[in-house]
């Protein structure tokens, strides 16, 4: 009896290491969609953020078609997924914004993470964060308007990385 | 009333911007990739050639494959020979290729055709590929989006083939070209609040055809009105006047009644 506790904490010790490695938390997206106006088509995109079995409720306002959502916990995916999702609807995304804790000690201007097969990529940053749950914009091609990313690519030239399209490459920037 | 409580089962649908459903034309946006739509048209038509009317009945099953293709299958009913039966049937995809989106506004382009069968007595010169003849169409369509309003534009080349017991008649020309312009508009609500509240669109399109061949030509205009039902289902209320007509025509002035429902990711 006394062993087979023993083991379980090892077990637990183990995969509350391997976990701690390198890991992001998102805890809940802001995505604000383009492209419509109407409520059924807003739905479209509702509907969609829904079918992910990792999300746990969605916040929307329609007014401005502004969805938020919300992870269940230790649980979140990729910003693709849910631009990809978004699309499918028939819209694209306008902005998104993730509410994140990064496991580094600080990020700052130029900081590089990797997170299993993702790369974050921190640009634009003003004041360092330091190992905190902060608001970040992800400013890559599909999750900024076109008109947007067109003007960004201009100001960001010295970011040589960012107008190269990679799915699993990140640029993201502090609120 | 068989027909009837057919029609109330499978009532109501959804598509992509409401002010952007036209009732009698399409938009250059796709239905949801992953939805199924099933929509019922109804149209009862005066009969141009004798008295009395005629009744149609058009159900629909449109499907997004993905983000930019959608295709749909319809069967065109009608009661033009003794009592209502199956005339024909027609296939429509729907490539979008071209979209730029912004807040509250998108500018969008597609690609579309259709295919269509049909048995019916041919009498009219008009072109009809949605219940009168066997034919195909290809064509483009724009559709602009502006806040509430959504203004689209196509124009399409229509090929009349034989129907399958009645050969187009060579006196006829067999091919022309189809035109349409639509604008809808949101009236209701001003300010959402949720997804239970009804919308309300008004609309006003125009379809017209020439004939290739002898310039002979059509234009009618459709008024409509249409109710989104809990962002999910649709009611459509339309009158379609003829406008202008050098051509002869089976029937042209009427009433439609559409009900469509969609079944949001019914497919990956």
């Amino acid at each position: 009896m006394k062993t087979l506790h023993i083991k379980f904490v090892a077990a637990a010790l183990l995969v509350l290491l391997t976990g701690v490695k390198s890991y992001s938390q998102i805890t809940k997206v802001k995505i604000m969609a383009t492209g419509l106006t109407c409520s059924m088509c807003s739905n479209a995109i509702n509907k969609q953020l829904k079918s992910f079995t990792e999300v746990d409720s969605i916040g929307t306002d329609l007014n401005t078609n502004t969805f938020t959502v919300y992870f269940k916990k230790d649980n979140s995916l990729q910003p693709k997924v849910l631009k990809n999702a978004v699309e499918k609807a028939g819209f694209f995304v306008g902005s998104m914004v993730l509410t994140a804790k990064f496991h580094t000690p600080t990020i700052e201007d130029n900081t590089t993470l990797k997170v299993d097969d993702v790369t974050y990529n921190f640009i634009d940053i003003k004041t360092p964060v330091a190992h905190a749950e902060t608001r970040y914009r992800v400013l890559d091609k599909g999750f900024v308007t076109q008109k947007e990313y067109k003007k960004l690519v201009k100001s960001y030239s010295k970011y040589p990385g960012y107008a190269t399209e990679n799915e699993n490459d990140y640029y993201l920037k502090t609120l | 009333m068989k027909y009837l409580s057919i029609v109330f089962l499978l009532l109501v649908s959804f598509k992509i911007d409401a002010q952007e459903l036209f009732v009698v034309t399409e938009p250059a946006s796709n239905v949801p990739a992953g939805s199924i739509g099933v929509r019922v048209g109804q149209s009862l038509m005066k009969n141009q050639l004798e008295s009395g009317s005629m009744y149609n009945l058009t159900p629909e099953v449109t499907w997004g494959i993905n983000k930019n293709i959608m295709v749909r299958t319809s069967a065109f009913l009608s009661n033009q020979e003794n009592g209502l039966g199956l005339k024909g049937g027609g296939f429509y995809a729907k490539y979008r290729f071209f979209s730029v989106d912004d807040l509250q506004s998108h500018f969008r382009m597609a690609a579309f055709g259709r295919y269509s069968y049909n048995n019916s007595f041919i009498n009219q010169e008009a072109i009809d590929l949605m219940g009168g003849n066997s034919g195909y169409e290809a064509g483009l369509v724009a559709t602009q989006l502006i806040h509430k309003v959504a203004i689209s534009s196509s124009a399409s080349y229509v090929r009349a083939l034989n129907n399958s017991d009645y050969s187009f008649p060579d006196f006829l020309g067999n091919s022309a070209v189809n035109y349409t312009f639509s604008v809808g508009k949101l009236m209701y609500p001003k300010n959402y609040t949720s997804f239970k509240q009804t919308n309300i669109n008004a609309m006003l399109e125009f379809t017209g055809q020439t004939i290739t061949e002898n310039g002979k030509s059509y234009l009618d205009v459709v008024p409509s009105i249409q109710f989104i039902i809990n962002s999910q289902a649709r009611i459509d209320l339309a009158y379609k006047k003829e406008l202008y007509s050098s051509m002869q025509r089976a029937t042209s002035d009427g009433v439609f009644l559409k009900l469509e429902y969609t079944f949001f990711n019914v497919t990956k």
